[in-house]
Parts: C-alpha cells; structure tokens; sequence
C-alpha cells in the first residue's frame, strides 16, 4: 500500500519538474506579453458592457452553458506510463491507491479553470439578476460539488467502458452540469441539488460495473501519452521541445515555393530547408503565428510608432526562431554527409527566411495601408530580419 | 589499387579510445566483412571512415585522399547505409531520391534511368509520394539502400545491412552489391549475420575490443587459427575464447 503511494508521489513530483521546466519559457515568451494585452483589454471591453448591458440578457443560461462545458472536460491525469501494464500488473487489486490520489490531482489541477470562469462572471451575474452575495457564493459550492463528481464519472465511465463511448457520457454530464447551474441560480441551492444527486447515483451505477473489470492500462496510458504530447506541443510554441518531434503536412497548396528551388548541385540544402520549412508545423505555424500577430496589430492599432516597433520586434524573433530551429541539429541526418558546400546549408536557410520575410512583409504593409508612411513596416520588417540574421551567432553543431 | 587505407587509426567518443591502432586496407572490386561482437568498435570504425568522429591518432586515406586534404571528393567517393534507417520525415521517396542526386551531382536523365531500375528491384515503384512516416522499417532500409546505390561511388559502407529486411529484400541487396562489385566497386560491411558473410565476402576482418584481431580470406583465417574445415561461427566462438583464456 505504502509502495503505491510512493510511486504516485514520485511520478508526480518528476510530472511537476517537467511542466514547470517549460512553464517558465511559456510565461517569459513573446506570447506572453500578447496574452496580457489581450487580457486586458478583454477585461476593459467586459467592464465597460456591463455598464450598459440590458437587464433581458440571458446571463444565467450562458454561464450555466460555458461552466457545464467546462464541467465536461475532466479527463482524469493519472500519469500511468506504457510499462505499467507489465509491472504493476501484480498489485491490480490495490491500484484503488493509487487511483485515489490521481483522482485527488486531477480535481484540485483542474478546479481553479471553472472557478475562475464562475468569478469572472460573478459581475455580470451582479449587473442582470437579483441574487443576494450569499446566493451567489451558494453557486461556487455547488459548481465544486459538480467538478468532484465530473472528475469521478468521467474516470470510471472510461474505466468501465475501456476508453469507448466517451462522447455520450459526456454529453450527459455537460447536460446534467448545465440544468444544475442554471437552476441553483434561478431556483435555488436545494432544487440544484438534485442533478447532484442524479450524478452521485449514476457514478454509484458505474462504480459498481469498475469493480468486475481489470485496469484498461492501455487506455488510460494512451490517454496520459496525448495529454502530455499535447503539452509539449503547446510548450513547443515557446521553446524547442527536444523530444518533440513536429508533425507532417504536405500543405501541397505552397508546392509552387519550390519552384524557387531548381535542380542543381548548389541548391542542395535550399531543396531540402525548403520543405523542411513548409511541412514542419512548428515552423511554418512559427512564421504564419508571428506574421498573423504583426498584421492583426498593424491593422487595428493606428499609431504608425508603434505598428514600427511591434513590427521591428516580431521580424526580429521570426528570423531568429526560424535561424535556429533550420541551422541547429542534434542528431545525425544522411546530409552531413554530402559532397557539398560546408556553408551551403546557412545560405540556403538565408534564402528561404529573406523569401519568407518579404511575404510577411507585404501582409503587413496591405494590413497597416490605411495608415501614413504605410509602406515603412515593410521596410523595417526587412531591414531588421537582414540585420538579425547577419549579426546573430550560428548555432554550433551538436554533431 | 588500394580504395581504402586505414593506418594505425585511434578513435572514440571521448578521449579513452575504442578502436586501437586499427590498419587494414580494401582493394578496388573487393567485399569485405567487418565482423566482431556488440561493442566491439564496429560502429566506431565506420564512423571515422565515414567522418563524423575524426581519428586522435593515424589517417584515414579514400582513393588517396584525407577527409582534411581534399573534402568534396573524399565525401563523392563514399556512399552510406546506416544501421537504423535515418529519413528526412518531410520528404517523399522521391525526394529523397533528387536530393541524393543533386547533393552528388547526378543530373536528371541518370537519375531517371537509375532509380527506375532501383525502384523496380526493391518493389518500391507505387510508394515515390509516399512520406516515411507511412513505411515499414524494411521499407526505410530499402529508401536507405536505393539512395547508397543510385550514387554508384567507389565504396558501399553498409552498417548491419540485413537486419529487417525481408528475404527478397536481402537477395535483391546481395544481388546489387555482386553487380557493384563486377563493376569494380568496394564494399565495407559490417554483420552479425556470419553465415551470410562467408559466404558473400572475399575476406573477413575480425576486431574484437577495439582491434583487429585477424583478417584475410576464410581460407587464411582457418589457416591463422589452425582450424581447417571450420565456419566463420566456429572461428569467431573460438577467437572470444582465446581472448578469454588470455
């Protein structure tokens, strides 16, 4: 019994290191700094609507709605890993241990998601119903009781059906989750009880069904991998992610760019940077990120300076991101070998980047046309991103 | 005529060296098998000839010429299979095929006529737009071995060629290494596969701990160890015992 808990206690404590490792790139990247602009002016936005929002305004429905589909998504994070279908296979009737404190994790990691969208709309709630400070706090209390049992359900509906029909039970709670809200903040605390009830019995009927069933190890490992690959990807955004490798597309709508490219020995690298480029989504979605971000500031914000400096900034990370995610390389690739150019990879890397910040180029001075001196991003989009990548260090081979 | 000249060549990761003071030469038109146990150095070796670690001590000479004197044609000279196939996963069959041929220089008629010929003996013709990510592992072998032949350099360094392919894989690679071979073509393989070396290679080097610890045809090895009528399994079982008794 005391094993089990250890090896919880140090899966988690080796899950945090990890997500903190990469948390902290993601809280200090460009997108960060958006994020809080984006932030604030939401909040702005929100607080001057609720001046003159109409009293008919459907408020509760739409947070029951927003917070039932919140309520939904309680994937269980149980940190099982591929190798436990072999070796904790002995010790399948005390896992219950183990369960207990992932299930634990999983309600107080995602409890704060759903609060905070229930405090969030606390004012809207104060500027359209009638409901006293006590009854609106009653609200928090049940949406917890709601969270608690989402989290169990949700974990033995997969239990118990292997990993199948999620969908449906889904869909259940989300209904269920959503009447509950919509009615303890219409009716009252003890009707909305009710759909507690509801779920209390339902996890009852498929506790019972878990207890005649093995782990679905495999289902439950799949699941554990996907969350996490969705977290490198995401971190990925903010830094390079080593184990992460980018995923594929052939985006053969972009073909026409390796016509820049023709067959001849010289144009070796640039063939392949090329497509290296357009497939790989972290980089093409780096670029096509980045551009997009430019473009939307230059659009609405019609102060010429600081279209010029946002510009200025997002040229620079573009190219630099891009610089080092083509030139680094850590493992061995067949091209190392080639009977070329020992510099032909850095001016095929040049090349693309100065093809590509020309694009982006155009994008934002067609986004900022309105403005006077339109044509000067451009410039300083293509005068930074030539500057940064003469003067910014090579990355040294690892191999 | 020598193709490739190891001398005294000393090597590793770090600074304690795997290889020992290896020397051995390979003969234009010859095959040889570079056989020894895991760790052995095998690995080691054709990663120096092949340039990615470069030797502490001693020189590594390919039709005449060092890594450092002459690059561009030290690096024609050569073509590469690795152990574990490595593909670039955002490229086509076919591209991996043009970029093989343009980084050597191939223009696009011989590249046509080639890999049509390559294509049809690997039963790889229907998979040209198909990315890596699609392929078996025999299958990337396969992506590997066309790329190494459609080069047609003076020397094939083959990494544990056989591993995952299926038969008519391995008989197709035997076949295209014979015909390299006649054409006067050298070949450096390395194997577990010792059935299938004394049987294809015109001589054998055995390194064991880092050194050659002999090497000739099966008929100067039987000789070396006084074992006439053994195989290759029985010479290499009894060379790890000598060494053990030592």
């Amino acid at each position: 019994m005391n094993n089990l808990q250890s090896v919880w206690s140090k899966r988690f404590i080796h899950y945090m290191n990890e997500v903190q490792k990469y948390m902290k790139y993601v809280f200090t990247g460009h997108l960060a700094i958006v994020m809080v602009f984006v932030i604030g002016s939401v909040g702005y936005q929100y607080s001057e609507w609720l001046k003159v929002v109409d009293h008919d305004f459907p408020a509760v429905w739409l947070i029951a709605i927003i917070i039932g589909l919140v309520l939904g998504f309680s994937r269980p994070v149980t940190l099982l890993k591929e190798p436990d279908q072999v070796y904790l296979l002995p010790v399948e009737s005390k896992m219950f241990v183990y369960f207990k404190k992932a299930l634990n994790w999983t309600f107080w990691s995602q409890i704060g998601l759903v609060a905070v969208v229930y405090l969030v709309s606390i004012p809207l709630l104060n500027a359209v119903t009638d409901l006293s400070t006590s009854e609106i706090w009653i609200g928090l209390l049940l949406i917890i009781l709601l969270k608690y049992c989402n989290v169990q359900i949700e974990f033995n509906y997969r239990y118990s059906n292997r990993g199948n029909h999620v969908l449906i039970d889904r869909i259940a709670r989300i209904l269920l989750s959503i009447l509950a809200v919509q009615t303890v903040l219409t009716t009252g605390f003890l009707v909305g009880l009710i759909y507690v009830i509801l779920l209390v019995a339902y996890n009852f009927s498929l506790k019972k069904k878990v207890r005649e069933q093995p782990i679905p190890y495999e289902h439950f490992v799949k699941l554990e991998q996907n969350r996490m690959m969705g977290f490198y990807r995401f971190a990925n955004y903010f830094t390079d992610v080593p184990h992460l490798r980018g995923s594929i597309r052939r985006r053969s709508w972009l073909n026409s760019v390796y016509n820049f490219v023709p067959f001849n020995k010289r144009n070796t690298q640039s063939y392949l940077v090329f497509r290296t480029f357009v497939r790989t989504d972290d980089h093409f979605y780096l670029w096509v990120r980045l551009t997009a971000i430019t473009a939307i500031i230059a659009f609405f914000v019609n102060i010429p300076i600081v279209t010029w400096i946002v510009a200025a900034a997002l040229s620079f990370a573009t190219t630099i991101q891009l610089k080092y995610a083509l030139l680094s390389s850590s493992e061995f690739r067949m091209d190392m070998l080639f009977p070329v150019e020992e510099n032909q990879r850095n001016k095929g890397v040049h090349k693309l980047i100065r093809l590509f910040m020309i694009v982006q180029a155009i994008i934002v001075m067609l986004c900022s046309i309105g403005q006077p001196l339109f044509f000067v991003s451009a410039l300083v989009i293509l005068i930074i991103s030539e500057i940064t990548f003469k003067v910014s260090k090579n990355p040294t081979p690892v191999y | 005529m020598t193709v490739l000249q190891l001398k005294d060549v000393t090597g590793g990761y770090t600074r304690k060296p795997v290889i020992k003071d290896l020397s051995f030469a390979i003969e234009k038109g010859e095959l040889v098998g570079l056989i020894g146990l895991n760790g052995a150095g095998k690995s080691t070796t054709i990663k120096h000839i092949i340039g990615t670690l470069l030797p502490q001590n001693g020189e590594i000479r390919l039709n005449g010429v060092t890594l450092k004197e002459n690059m561009d044609q030290y690096r024609s000279s050569f073509s590469y299979i690795p152990e574990t196939p490595v593909l670039y996963e955002e490229l086509t069959l076919k591209e991996h095929l043009e970029l093989t041929a343009m980084a050597y220089g191939i223009d696009e008629k011989t590249l046509k006529e080639r890999s049509e010929i390559l294509l049809k003996e690997f039963r790889m013709e229907k998979r040209l737009n198909w990315f890596p990510s699609h392929f078996s592992k025999g299958m990337r072998q396969k992506v590997m071995i066309m790329c190494a032949f459609l080069v047609n350099p003076s020397l094939y360094i083959i990494d544990e060629p056989f591993v995952g392919l299926d038969p008519l894989g391995i008989q197709s690679l035997l076949d295209q290494m014979d015909e390299k071979k006649h054409q006067g073509a050298s070949v450096l393989m390395s194997t577990h596969i010792l059935s299938t070396a004394e049987k294809h290679c015109d001589r054998i080097i055995l390194l064991h701990e880092g050194r050659v610890r002999a090497q000739g045809t099966m008929a100067d090895l039987r000789k070396a160890f006084n074992m006439p009528n053994a195989t290759l399994d029985d010479l290499y079982i009894a060379m790890t015992k000598e060494q053990d008794n030592e």
